[in-house]
């Protein structure tokens, strides 16, 4: 008894989290353009969706920014990890102040930082500044993932690898790097899906010109949004439902 | 295909930075021994002070000058009194004027506006999420990391369009309103108000505040329960002399991650609220890209991270050790 | 009287995970004031059979009876029994004094009680003026004492004890077995112990449960328990030995290592299959023409108060302990009195008896 009441209480909560979503999905596939009346099963909206250019546009901004994000953030975020773990104690503990003011600062004074600095150093707001401000948002991240797994990490292997005859290189590609390896992919995946669903520093980082799909899902959303974004969320949800399987399925497998 | 220029002085920044770097590497690495391996934070260092620290410096800079650069605190007076420039209008118009002076209180009233439904959307999410990340930690359910899948996926999700489909949940031809008509009663004005905002905000931040009380319930030693069930606590003394208390670390970074957004959101207000209902990141976002006021845009920014900074070091008494799991 | 003696008693008890068997018709009883400990390796059911008496476990099958009531579903909180953890879960949100304290305030005491008890068990544990320490800031050995207190503060009727010194190094894991003893012999309470570790096991216990795969092998006094293991088994766990598959040729005389050897058991019956255990101690080197058999010492180690010397006699390699020392590859005669030839039952059948 008690545990069936555990379980519908967690039962009830999923089904507020998943609500939206069911609804968003169900409106991808109604035929008219009305938020609640269903108007038939079509698929018409997922035909539009690949003729709309500005879409597409978003979907490639918003794809191409966070993969960019993701590999400069991780190789900036490791260096520093590994930089930041042998720093002495000062320097060290300066070092993470810093890391982790991004996380304490609220997104939208981040933002607003952000395009202070690009309108008083002259730059132009666009697709660059809007990867700048991605790569600072995340790499913190990348750090914070990072960090423990060296942290956790036996501080012998590396001098029994030197000890063994690596120079410090080798040691470093061979041994620090691979044994933080499970950090370096949580973080990168991290900074991935952070850079994804961003929409607050986008904004004010990026012209009207450049939209990621957060921005110009925002710019259409008091008009009411295209249900060709409905059919591309549903779409993009699907993919990364089957990721996770697979990456469900490999990891039962290892084990 | 997009555009990509940037200034010459920053493409020469870049390359000696790079160049400085990539020197420093070959030399440590040629030597063998002695390598500063702490160099290796450089690049994010400069990084950091770049994009973070100088965006922040400029922020207080704005903040203080006015819009020819002089030193004022104008912009602070003019948070506490919005009709600040009008009122010293009048004031040097002689007594006649003065009495027309009337203060302003939009600013701080949205800001207490915004404190109130932050405070709420917090304390609500610990209400519902205290339970949930209980339950889910509960090895007897063996469900645990199923269940954090699923409280996870929906966030994948643009947390825009998520909000948006509220919208079609909750609107007057909505789907709510639409169904207790076809039962035959009257239709409600769930939208364009606070409840309606709340709602968005718990169902945006309430896993923030679930995983981290779910991670440091798992962290729980089993044996902590056990010994304090053998000292003669019942399932409640448990509960409230063990299992709570040291939760709390969790709980900290959990109120932590779901007060902080909440301040500052500006979308949710935007779409749930329909105007009616203003918040301070609204604010502070219409003062920007609105009003042009850079000067009192970046004062009221300052103002939230102070807030936030006082907020936040209150937080960390409470968990001195900060072993609050986050997400991550 | 006796009937009374019996402060807990276990009948047939048997407890399943997941379908397995981790302890199968367990039955024993612990007397008022007894030092018992449950021996065994790693997975025999020990550290279960503990759980199940301080409640943590429900038996699938059985009885647990406390004074002649069964209390298998009672909870913890309402036995008269505290547990001393492994690893000593003491909970790191409260000071020392507050760890211990905490089963009384559950009772409802009032303070300056409480202050007097928790102070004396302070004392009692060698910790006075530790109280406002946090339990993090302790080492090994005081967060131990601290567990003990938190436990016995509650004047418990049986204290258990789940691997209480594993943890800590050998040297102080002596001082505390002596400890230990004492606070058990002066405060007149029932321990019930669980180790892995034979010494420990002997040193302390006035009865000894050796245990393995879910059954209890041997009940006995440390004594008894060393010098006459009931199987191959018990005889390996407890001490050093050599164990040969030998055969019970008529009473009184066996045969192993391709020799027969006058022993004092008898009643197995003629040319029947046994185990021979002989203690290392037990073998005497001779001159090669007057021993029963003849062996080439293959090594030598010097082990402080004995040599512990490898003798190949070709049938098989006897391991012998000895206060002087044979050469390596020097050719010995070895004897072995027939009272120190212990024969058993094979295993597999002493399993079940």
């Amino acid at each position: 008894m008690k545990k069936f009441l555990k379980r519908f209480y967690l039962g009830i909560i999923l089904v507020f989290l998943y609500i939206p979503i069911v609804v968003m999905i169900v409106q991808s596939f109604n035929a008219g353009k009305s938020r609640a009346k269903w108007e038939g099963f079509s698929l018409r909206w997922y035909a539009e969706l690949f003729q709309d250019s500005s879409i597409l546009g978003a979907l490639q901004v918003t794809l191409t920014v966070a993969v960019l994000a993701m590999i400069i953030s991780t190789v900036l975020g490791t260096l520093a990890a590994i930089g930041i773990y042998s720093m002495k104690k000062r320097p060290q503990s300066l070092m993470m102040t810093m890391t982790n003011l991004p996380n304490t600062m609220p997104d939208i004074v981040t933002g607003i930082s952000l395009m202070l600095l690009f309108i008083f150093t002259k730059v132009e707001r666009g697709y660059l500044t809007m990867l700048l401000a991605h790569v600072t948002f995340d790499t913190p991240y990348v750090i914070l993932s990072v960090m423990p797994k060296l942290k956790q990490m036996n501080k012998h292997t590396y001098e029994a690898a030197l000890d063994l005859g690596a120079t410090p290189g080798y040691a470093l590609t061979h041994v620090l790097i691979p044994e933080c390896k499970q950090g370096i992919i949580t973080g990168a995946m991290l900074a991935f899906t952070l850079s994804l669903d961003d929409f607050t520093i986008s904004y004010f980082t990026t012209s009207p010109l450049v939209q990621n799909l957060s921005t110009l899902i925002y710019s259409a959303a008091r008009k009411g949004i295209k249900p060709s974004m409905n059919a591309l969320s549903a779409l993009m949800f699907l993919c990364l439902l089957v990721l996770l399987l697979i990456v469900n399925r490999r990891t039962a497998e290892k084990n | 295909m997009y555009n990509m220029t940037l200034p010459w002085w920053a493409w020469a920044l870049m390359g000696i930075g790079l160049a400085f770097f990539a020197a420093m590497v070959t030399i440590s690495i040629r030597r063998n021994r002695g390598i500063k391996r702490s160099l290796f934070a450089a690049p994010y260092a400069l990084w950091m002070l770049l994009f973070t620290i100088l965006p922040v410096i400029l922020i207080a800079y704005y903040a203080f000058t006015d819009t020819n650069g002089a030193f004022t605190l104008d912009n602070f007076r003019n948070f506490w009194d919005s009709n600040y420039t009008k009122n010293q209008l009048y004031a040097s118009l002689g007594p006649e004027a003065a009495q027309y002076m009337v203060r302003g209180t939009v600013n701080v009233d949205t800001l207490v506006y915004s404190l109130w439904m932050a405070f709420l959307c917090t304390a609500i999410s610990l209400l519902i999420g205290y339970p949930a990340a209980l339950f889910m930690a509960d090895r007897h359910m063996k469900m645990g990391s199923t269940i954090v899948v699923l409280f996870i996926i929906p966030m994948w999700m643009n947390f825009l369009l998520r909000t948006i489909a509220w919208m079609s949940l909750l609107e007057d031809q909505g789907l709510i309103n639409t169904l207790l008509r076809a039962m035959g009663f009257e239709g409600v004005q769930l939208m364009y108000n606070s409840g309606a905002v709340l709602l968005g905000m718990v169902y945006n931040y309430l896993p923030f505040m679930v995983f981290p009380i779910y991670t440091s319930l798992s962290k729980l030693d089993p044996r902590l329960g056990e010994a304090a069930q053998d000292l003669g606590c019942n399932d409640w003394h448990t509960f409230t002399r063990v299992t709570a208390p040291l939760s709390l670390p969790g709980v900290i970074s959990g109120i932590t991650m779901v007060f902080m957004p909440s301040v500052t959101t500006f979308f949710i207000p935007r779409v749930l609220g329909g105007g009616n209902t203003m918040m301070f990141g609204d604010l502070i976002e219409s003062k920007f890209l609105t009003e042009g006021n850079w000067n009192v845009g970046s004062a009221l920014s300052l103002i939230m991270m102070v807030l936030i900074l006082i907020s936040l070091s209150i937080l960390r008494k409470a968990d001195p050790k900060g072993e609050g799991g986050g997400i991550v | 009287m006796v009937e009374n003696e019996r402060l807990i008693e276990l009948k047939g008890i048997s407890k399943e995970f997941d379908g397995v068997t981790v302890l199968d018709n367990i039955n024993l009883y612990v007397r008022k004031k007894e030092f018992v400990t449950l021996l065994g390796p790693s997975g025999c059911g020990k550290t279960t059979t503990l759980r199940i008496i301080g409640g943590f476990e429900t038996p699938s099958s059985g009885q647990l009876l406390f004074e002649g009531k069964d209390i298998a579903h009672l909870p913890p909180y309402k036995r008269q029994v505290n547990t001393v953890f492994q690893k000593y879960a003491l909970f790191p949100h409260l000071n020392v004094f507050d760890n211990i304290a905490f089963g009384l305030k559950l009772k409802k005491m009032p303070k300056d009680e409480i202050a007097k008890k928790v102070d004396a068990m302070l004392e009692l544990v060698n910790l006075r003026g530790y109280g406002k320490r946090h339990v993090d800031a302790l080492s090994g050995g005081q967060q131990q004492r601290v567990a003990i207190a938190r436990a016995l503060v509650n004047e418990p009727q049986v204290l258990l004890l789940d691997e209480p010194l594993g943890a800590l190094d050998l040297k102080l894991r002596k001082e505390m077995q002596l400890e230990l003893k004492n606070m058990q012999q002066r405060l007149g309470i029932t321990f019930l112990y669980v180790t892995h570790d034979q010494e420990e096991a002997l040193t302390m216990s006035d009865t000894v449960v050796v245990m393995h795969d879910g059954h209890i092998q041997q009940i006995g006094d440390p004594k008894r328990i060393y010098d006459e293991p009931v199987n191959a088994f018990v005889a390996d766990f407890i001490g050093e030995s050599n164990i040969l598959h030998g055969t019970m040729i008529r009473d009184e005389l066996v045969s192993f290592a391709d020799h027969d050897f006058p022993c004092v058991d008898f009643g197995f019956g003629e040319n029947v299959p046994v185990d021979v255990v002989i203690r290392p101690e037990d073998i005497m080197i001779v001159g090669e023409d007057v021993g029963q058999m003849v062996g080439t010492i293959t090594s030598v180690l010097f082990k402080g108060v004995h040599y512990e010397m490898m003798i190949d006699t070709g049938a098989f390699t006897f391991k012998v302990h000895s206060t002087s020392m044979q050469p390596q590859g020097s050719r010995v005669g070895l004897n072995i009195v027939p009272f120190n030839i212990h024969i058993m039952k094979p295993m597999e059948d002493a399993a079940h008896v």
